[in-house]
């Protein structure tokens, strides 16, 4: 930029309150009012509270937050239908999900189905029915007797069963009535005809396509709502597997198992046991990390030979693979994500990252570890994160540095002051590194309060190009890639993977965003003592990331909500 | 049972005793001439499109101080005003369709200072382009750039105007559709233009063959078509008792979920005949090929009759499309931000290229009394803020296209520098011919529309 551009600049910025621009902690919002206020809250540096009892349901001084009112995702819709109706079923394309504050069930919880969005669940419910009932074999394994009569006691006690399912609880004498009358109205030209419209009915009422969880006051606190046992039963199964509750769990409701901890613990761990918690868990770090944004991304193939068509997907399959690794073989401490030499590559990550893997191919991934004298150590060496945060011809420091502060360490970045230019990286001297464009951040005021605050950690990665490459020179330049995380100082991104190894907050920002998903929400500042316990409990755990989800599973702040209404 | 659940309605287009009864008149027999045109020309009633482009313009001295140290040029405001302007670089593609254009407007609702960011063009200058009110500031969040709408888009205020289709309502109130996926974020107003309420955005349809399929490939089995159309009576009784239950702003969701189904029923009820369309086509990549065939099904769907209201987002807002065919190397974003102007303006030219084929497959066809679509339409082409370097809100990009059925005056520029946005709105709902003392909200109400707009 010009020089008469830049005192305007400082002109404006002179206005600009030089306020320090960290703030720890997380935003909070009173969930279904959309009413949102941003707030400030400690860092837990000194570690939260640990003398609770580690097996009771917890934090008894929590208030817990609102119910909302989460439309299924669209994985959620498609799985809850094969189940209702077996597989083989025709697509079903439904409205996209979105992720506001990074998770489909907040988007699912906020957003308003649009027409368009109705029609296809409409069409859905037709197709899906007419590809079983159109099929004798299959509606009979389905319904389980042959109607005779329109509305006779086969359709009234299949309506009831499959109801049941639908609904995730048992229908109320009113609604299996309707049905009934339905399946009866509509049986043209046969019986079949009105039971396959009543099924067809039940997939497009808001009970089977919204999850509603509304809770019975709770005896001993009046200020508090208890979810039911139905209720805990499509909360566990939806976090847990992404689906409606299976035989099991609704038989454990019906036992009234899911009123205790116990229970629930019984049933958590029975489904984390299950193949099925492997996606769910994918679904939940892919969301965390932000990890859609590498897909479609591109780059010159003339300046990044090496960033072929497919790199974008297997730099994401390498980052599942790393996840499910330390989740679910390993069983270990989830924060090593960030700091483990372990990783699975396969050819053209190897080229990538020029290391040898016996055995790779373009359709096999293999475990490697990183050399120990290489430049790689964790997720954040790793081609997804060093790509999604960087532009198509260029590094950009200052997004890998949000991602950290944002992603990893949950710390809220506010939004540059206004009119001020934003990026002040415009092509000006040759041979510029991109240290130099950005020391523009640190000199002028209105920019520097927070750019000490994003950008030394993302200068830790100036040795990774916008490909992930690894490299020595920049624009003929030797690369410095020194910088530092809150005043600590460090040689490059290896040094930062050393530090987050025993950084508290690290985790305690998983557990806080695996809240906000499995809550379908922000936390409230209420939650705070929540959030503090379940980090805690997180801690004894070792950091064994399917522990954190039972304690999550079985605590107070998931099983409760706010009586009344959010202000 | 004494009580029928289809009793919410009245029978006679839905099912009794399984025969079908009293369905609508086949479309086309109704409303075209035997050489498959309308027949009536201007009486047909106005079209409201409205055309969404992302990242505003290439900055120049207008648009701030810090932009006038660039010394670039402004080559999207004509040098002269009224009738018959000589049409600038970048309004030169859209020459033949006679555009008309406000220069120098911008927004004029206030800014709450908390929480803060809420002047940045993304938020503040989409929101008043496409709502006349600001965003609404409680819920915003902008390190996550969450925000929403405090009301509905123009699109949707029009196709839902009481006085705009009356008792004669088409298949459909509105059609939103698109063309680039590339996407900001993927959620919010980065994923859609077209808003009905607050959280309550119709994302758009980006791929040509489902827009055929829900514009042509209507279901022929009658007799079930209206069973399924007397079902959803049962659904909306069955939804009743959890209404109730809800706090307020779930119940107003399930309750808008529930309007969609009475839509969705008397759509299902109007099914007796398709409007003849062009074949089935295939995605493609390249935007303006993808707007040439998606205009070309929007024009179909207008010239029966399927619809009068449309909107079409070309790119998204702060767009990430990869211009690699105009030799842009970086997304559109960040090309903006990292200030390359040449290829901002390749960008901007190649934006209103795009706008001129739609509006070209509008034009192409026309009845026997010589009226085309475009005769009738009102499209109005708008962006996000001014530029994408700062993210200027000053001098918008507002354009009105079309003769409006006699109402609106084609080919007049009008310079208002600093001039209230919203004159637009005003000017472009008198041209439909809806009722409109004031529009704008919130420190932007103006009761003024542009001088020399309306016939």
């Amino acid at each position: 930029m010009t020089r008469s551009g830049l005192e305007v600049l400082i002109a404006v910025a002179a206005a600009v309150a030089l306020a320090a621009c960290q703030q720890d902690g997380a935003h909070a919002s009173a969930g279904d009012d959309g009413g949102d206020t941003a707030q400030t809250q400690g860092d837990g540096d000194g570690g939260p509270d640990t003398d609770d009892d580690p097996t009771g349901a917890g934090a008894d001084d929590a208030i817990p937050g609102p119910r909302v009112l989460p439309r299924l995702t669209a994985v959620q819709y498609r799985n809850s239908l094969v189940a209702l109706l077996g597989p083989d079923l025709p697509p079903t394309p439904v409205e996209p999900d979105t992720n506001p504050y990074l998770f489909f069930t907040i988007g699912a919880s906020t957003t308003t189905l649009s027409e368009l969005g109705t029609s296809q669940y409409e069409e859905a419910a037709d197709r899906v029915t007419h590809a079983v009932f159109d099929d004798p074999t299959r509606r009979a394994a389905l319904v389980g007797c042959e109607p005779g009569l329109p509305g006779d006691s086969c359709v009234a006690q299949f309506l009831a069963s499959f109801g049941r399912r639908a609904y995730r609880r048992p229908l109320t004498a009113t609604e299996h009535a309707r049905w009934l009358e339905v399946s009866a109205q509509l049986a043209d030209p046969d019986a079949w005809e009105g039971v396959r419209l009543a099924v067809a009915g039940m997939l497009q009422s808001p009970h089977f396509l919204y999850r509603v969880e509304l809770g019975t006051p709770d005896p001993e606190d009046p200020t508090r709502l208890r979810y039911t046992g139905y209720e805990m039963a499509s909360r566990l199964s939806f976090l847990l597997w992404d689906v409606m509750p299976d035989d099991a769990l609704f038989a454990a409701a019906d036992r009234g198992d899911l009123d205790d901890t116990a229970g629930i613990r019984t049933e958590a761990e029975r489904m984390l046991a299950d193949e099925r918690a492997r996606a769910t868990v994918q679904s939940f770090f892919a969301q965390y990390l932000d990890l859609g944004r590498i897909e479609g991304a591109t780059r010159d193939p003339v300046a990044y030979p090496l960033f072929t068509l497919t790199m974008p997907d297997s730099m994401r399959a390498e980052v599942e693979l790393l996840v499910d690794d330390v989740v679910f073989r390993e069983h270990g401490d989830v924060r090593s994500i960030f700091s483990t030499r372990r990783t699975f590559v396969n050819d053209e990550l190897a080229a990538l990252y020029g290391i040898d893997a016996p055995g790779a191919s373009p359709i096999t991934f293999v475990p490697v570890e990183l050399p120990e004298d290489g430049p790689r150590m964790g997720l954040l060496t790793l081609g997804a994160f060093l790509t999604m945060n960087a532009k198509q011809t260029q590094t950009s420091p200052t997004a890998r540095g949000k991602y950290i502060r944002e992603r990893v360490l949950c710390q809220t970045v506010p939004p540059p002051p206004p009119e001020v230019n934003t990026e002040l990286d415009a092509p000006s001297g040759e041979g510029e590194t991109m240290r130099e464009k950005l020391a523009e951040h640190r000199l002028n005021p209105a920019c520097t309060g927070c750019h000490q605050f994003i950008d030394p950690p993302g200068l830790l990665f100036e040795s990774f190009d916008a490909a992930g490459v690894f490299r020595e020179l920049e624009n003929g330049v030797p690369v410095d890639s020194s910088g530092d995380l809150d005043g600590i100082p460090l040689a490059d991104a290896r040094g930062l993977a050393e530090l987050l190894r025993d950084d508290p907050r690290v985790g305690r920002c998983m557990v806080t965003q695996l809240f906000r998903h499995a809550q379908g929400r922000l936390d409230t500042p209420d939650e705070a003592p929540t959030i503090d316990d379940l980090d805690a409990r997180f801690v004894a755990a070792d950091h064994r990331f399917l522990d954190l989800l039972v304690e999550l599973a079985t605590h107070e702040g998931f099983r409760t909500a706010l009586a009344q209404e959010a202000p | 049972m004494a009580r029928t659940f289809l009793s919410r309605r009245t029978m006679l287009r839905g099912v009794t005793g399984g025969a079908t009864v009293g369905l609508a008149l086949p479309l086309l027999d109704a409303m075209l001439d035997g050489n498959g045109a309308r027949a009536d020309g201007l009486h047909d009633g106005p079209i409201f499109g409205l055309f969404y482009w992302a990242n505003g313009m290439p900055w120049h001295a207008g648009h701030g101080a810090l932009q006038a140290s660039t010394g670039q040029p402004d080559l999207w405001t004509p040098a002269a005003t009224g009738p018959g302007y000589a049409p600038s670089e970048l309004l030169t593609p859209l020459v033949a369709h006679q555009p008309t254009v406000a220069t120098g407007l911008t927004p004029h609702t206030e800014v709450p200072q908390t929480p803060p960011g809420q002047e940045d063009g993304h938020m503040r200058g989409f929101m008043v382009a496409l709502t006349g009110d600001r965003i609404r500031p409680e819920g915003f969040d902008h390190p996550s750039h969450t925000l929403t709408a405090l009301r509905p888009s123009l699109d949707q205020f029009v196709a839902k105007h009481p006085e705009f289709y009356g008792n004669d309502l088409p298949r459909f109130r509105s059609l939103v559709v698109g063309a680039s996926p590339a996407r900001f974020h993927d959620y919010g107003h980065w994923n859609a233009i077209s808003y009905n309420g607050p959280d309550s955005l119709n994302q758009p349809i980006l791929d040509p063959a489902q827009l055929y399929d829900l514009l042509f490939a209507v279901p022929q089995d009658l007799p079930t078509v209206a069973r399924r159309a007397a079902l959803l009576d049962a659904v909306i009784e069955d939804a009743d008792g959890l209404k109730q239950r809800l706090g307020m702003v779930d119940r107003i969701r399930v309750d808008e979920h529930l309007a969609h189904l009475d839509e969705i029923q008397r759509r299902l009820e109007l099914t007796s005949a398709p409007c003849l369309g062009p074949s089935q086509p295939a995605d493609t990549p390249d935007l303006l090929v993808k707007t040439q065939i998606m205009g070309n099904l929007l024009g179909v769907a207008l010239g029966c009759g399927l619809t009068r209201v449309f909107s079409f987002m070309l790119t998204s807002p702060a767009s990430t499309h990869v211009f690699s065919n105009l030799g842009v190397a970086n997304d559109m974003h960040s090309t903006c931000h990292a200030g390359e102007w040449q290829q901002v303006r390749d960008v901007t030219h190649y934006h209103m290229q795009a706008f001129a084929l739609l509006l070209d497959e509008l034009a192409a066809g026309v009845d026997p009394t010589g009226t085309s679509l475009m005769d009738r339409a009102v499209v109005f082409g708008t962006s996000e803020y001014g530029e994408g370097w700062q993210h200027s809100v000053a001098e918008m990009p507002a354009l009105l296209v079309g003769g409006g059925g006699g109402a609106l005056q084609r080919g007049v520029h009008v310079r208002d520098p600093g001039g209230n946005f919203s004159k637009v709105h005003v000017t472009l709902l008198r041209a439909l011919g809806l009722d409109t003392p004031s529009f704008g909200f919130n420190g932007g109400e103006t009761s003024d529309a542009l001088p020399g707009f309306l016939v």
